[in-house]
């Protein structure tokens, strides 16, 4: 469970990025994050990943409040937490397996672990086949996979997407949502922030939309602007 | 830590010492040169150390005797100083065995003084071993009263003097070390800040999917100590044979003083090498690191 409450983020220049937001997300929901750029859709993104502490107002992942979080405690609530780019953020000198075995290396997993756990994942998102192929051979549709691969190896309950489609053709967009889809009625909550009206309208998922750092509207089973 | 994990962070760290050839190379180079002066300093002071133990566990002075005394008189200042609290024994040497033992310390030059035996300069003493090094000083105050004795020369004065110019020699070499420790690890942090900034996307990828920040640290710790450790080695090596090489000179062809045995050095220098060696490393990257890790 994500809990929001009166959450306020200023940065030091001054700017409000988000203010006075509150909301709860439960386990097992997808929940799309809408609203122009600035909105302050990536700093709630930000904020549930701890990258940024809110000026004011606490976050709970897991009725844990995450702002009051030790530093080095913070990579236990970021492997709770699957992370998927824009730009897929992969690692451009290591093959597709060893992009998503890394993040079993870094939790020091078994590597007996690793070699059944990666296989299984990759043929989730239907990439077997690429294992063995490095990031810039892939097309972007599939390096987002192997980046949702990544995200999820290690079975995190909650999975943040920012802008996952961002950067892809409108077909291949619907792939990446429904693989997230898939992902999230196997029990991962799933948070995506977009600004890709067709998906956020047919998917008829909650839509929490914000506009100068205020929410303006959270529906479930909404769309994706009052104009749609 | 788990073993694989271990092996992780070596490969990493000696993937990263190989990336930077230039910066590595002159990574190791300024911990070697850093070493070295050490060692230099070192060895000097390990030297002066060895010749102020040797005059003090001698544990003798000299008293000279008043050139003009006959054998009868000399004996009854012996008999004066065998009397003296804290003297163990006394050794009397005429003018004409100094001269001959003056002959043997010179040894294959001895031909400088020859000629002398009939004008012989040198002067009489007794030699005189005395209980207790602390007791030196006083001794020497009671000879000094003696008739006939002119003057009295102990090892102390030397173990002073020696002394004094190892307090210099440390001061001296503690500032050259210092600076050229500092000047290493600067060295060594702009290294490994190479290598973290040729990784940073790796670092922000695994920040995000829950590294510690000691997961993230080791490889770049490994590369510094890998750095320091292999500057400290062929500072040693290098040390090894320029001093085996000096001590050989020396101890063959002076005869004055010797040069303590490159083993015996190597010793004691092997230890300190090492450990500053990987302290330079290891303080270089975990300089460079800690910005990095904010994310």
């Amino acid at each position: 469970m994500i809990k929001f409450v009166g959450v306020s983020k200023k940065y030091k220049n001054e700017i409000i990025a988000v203010s006075n937001i509150n909301f709860t997300i439960d386990n097992g929901e997808f929940v799309f994050l809408v609203g122009p750029s600035g909105a302050g859709k990536s700093t709630i993104l930000k904020l549930l990943l701890r990258e940024e502490i809110p000026t004011t107002g606490s976050i709970f992942v897991d009725k844990k409040d995450i702002t009051k979080l030790k530093r080095r405690d913070v990579p236990y609530l970021r492997r709770n937490i699957g992370v998927v780019f824009q730009d897929f953020k992969l690692l451009p000198n290591k093959t597709v397996y060893e992009n998503i075995a890394f993040a079993l290396q870094i939790v020091e997993a078994e590597p007996k672990y690793i070699r059944r756990r990666v296989p299984m994942v990759l043929s989730l998102v239907g990439l077997s086949d690429r294992a063995n192929s490095y990031p810039q051979q892939l097309s972007g549709g599939e390096q987002q996979r192997v980046s949702i691969a990544r995200a999820i190896v290690n079975e995190p309950s909650i999975l943040v997407a920012d802008e996952p489609t961002g950067n892809l053709d409108p077909d291949t967009s619907w792939e990446i949502v429904k693989l997230l889809s898939e992902i999230n009625k196997r029990g991962t909550t799933v948070i995506m922030s977009t600004h890709a009206k067709d998906i956020v309208d047919s998917m008829k998922k909650r839509v929490i939309a914000l506009e100068r750092g205020n929410i303006v509207r959270d529906e479930m089973r909404g769309a994706y602007g009052y104009e749609a | 830590m788990k073993l694989n994990t271990a092996f992780y962070y070596i490969r990493e760290g000696f993937t990263n010492v190989k990336r930077n050839r230039a910066m590595t190379v002159a990574s190791i180079t300024s911990v070697t040169a850093a070493l070295l002066i050490l060692g230099l300093f070192l060895i000097i002071i390990l030297n002066v150390d060895s010749m102020a133990n040797q005059v003090e566990s001698q544990l003798e002075l000299k008293a000279f005797i008043n050139d003009s005394y006959d054998m009868s008189k000399v004996t009854k200042v012996g008999d004066e100083i065998k009397a003296i609290d804290g003297v163990k024994s006394i050794t009397f040497e005429s003018k004409k065995d100094a001269l001959n033992n003056f002959k043997k310390q010179l040894g294959d030059k001895s031909y400088l003084v020859n000629g002398l035996e009939n004008d012989n300069p040198m002067p009489q003493s007794f030699i005189v071993k005395v209980t207790d090094a602390n007791m030196m000083k006083q001794v020497a105050e009671e000879i000094k009263k003696i008739d006939g004795v002119t003057q009295v020369s102990y090892g102390q004065d030397v173990v002073d003097k020696l002394l004094g110019i190892i307090k210099i020699i440390r001061i001296v070499g503690l500032c050259v070390i210092l600076i050229l420790f500092i000047i290493s690890v600067v060295i060594i942090s702009n290294t490994i800040k190479l290598g973290v900034f040729a990784r940073r996307r790796e670092i922000n990828i695994m920040k995000y999917i829950g590294a510690t920040d000691w997961f993230i640290r080791w490889p770049f710790l490994v590369e510094g100590i890998v750095l320091g450790l292999v500057g400290s080695i062929l500072a040693i090596v290098i040390l090894g044979l320029i001093y085996g090489y000096a001590a050989d000179l020396v101890n063959n062809k002076l005869v004055i003083f010797t040069l303590l045995p490159v083993r015996n050095v190597l010793r004691q220098t092997l230890m300190y090498f090492l450990a500053i060696g990987s302290l330079i490393g290891a303080l270089g990257s975990g300089i460079s690191i800690k910005r990095f890790l904010n994310v």
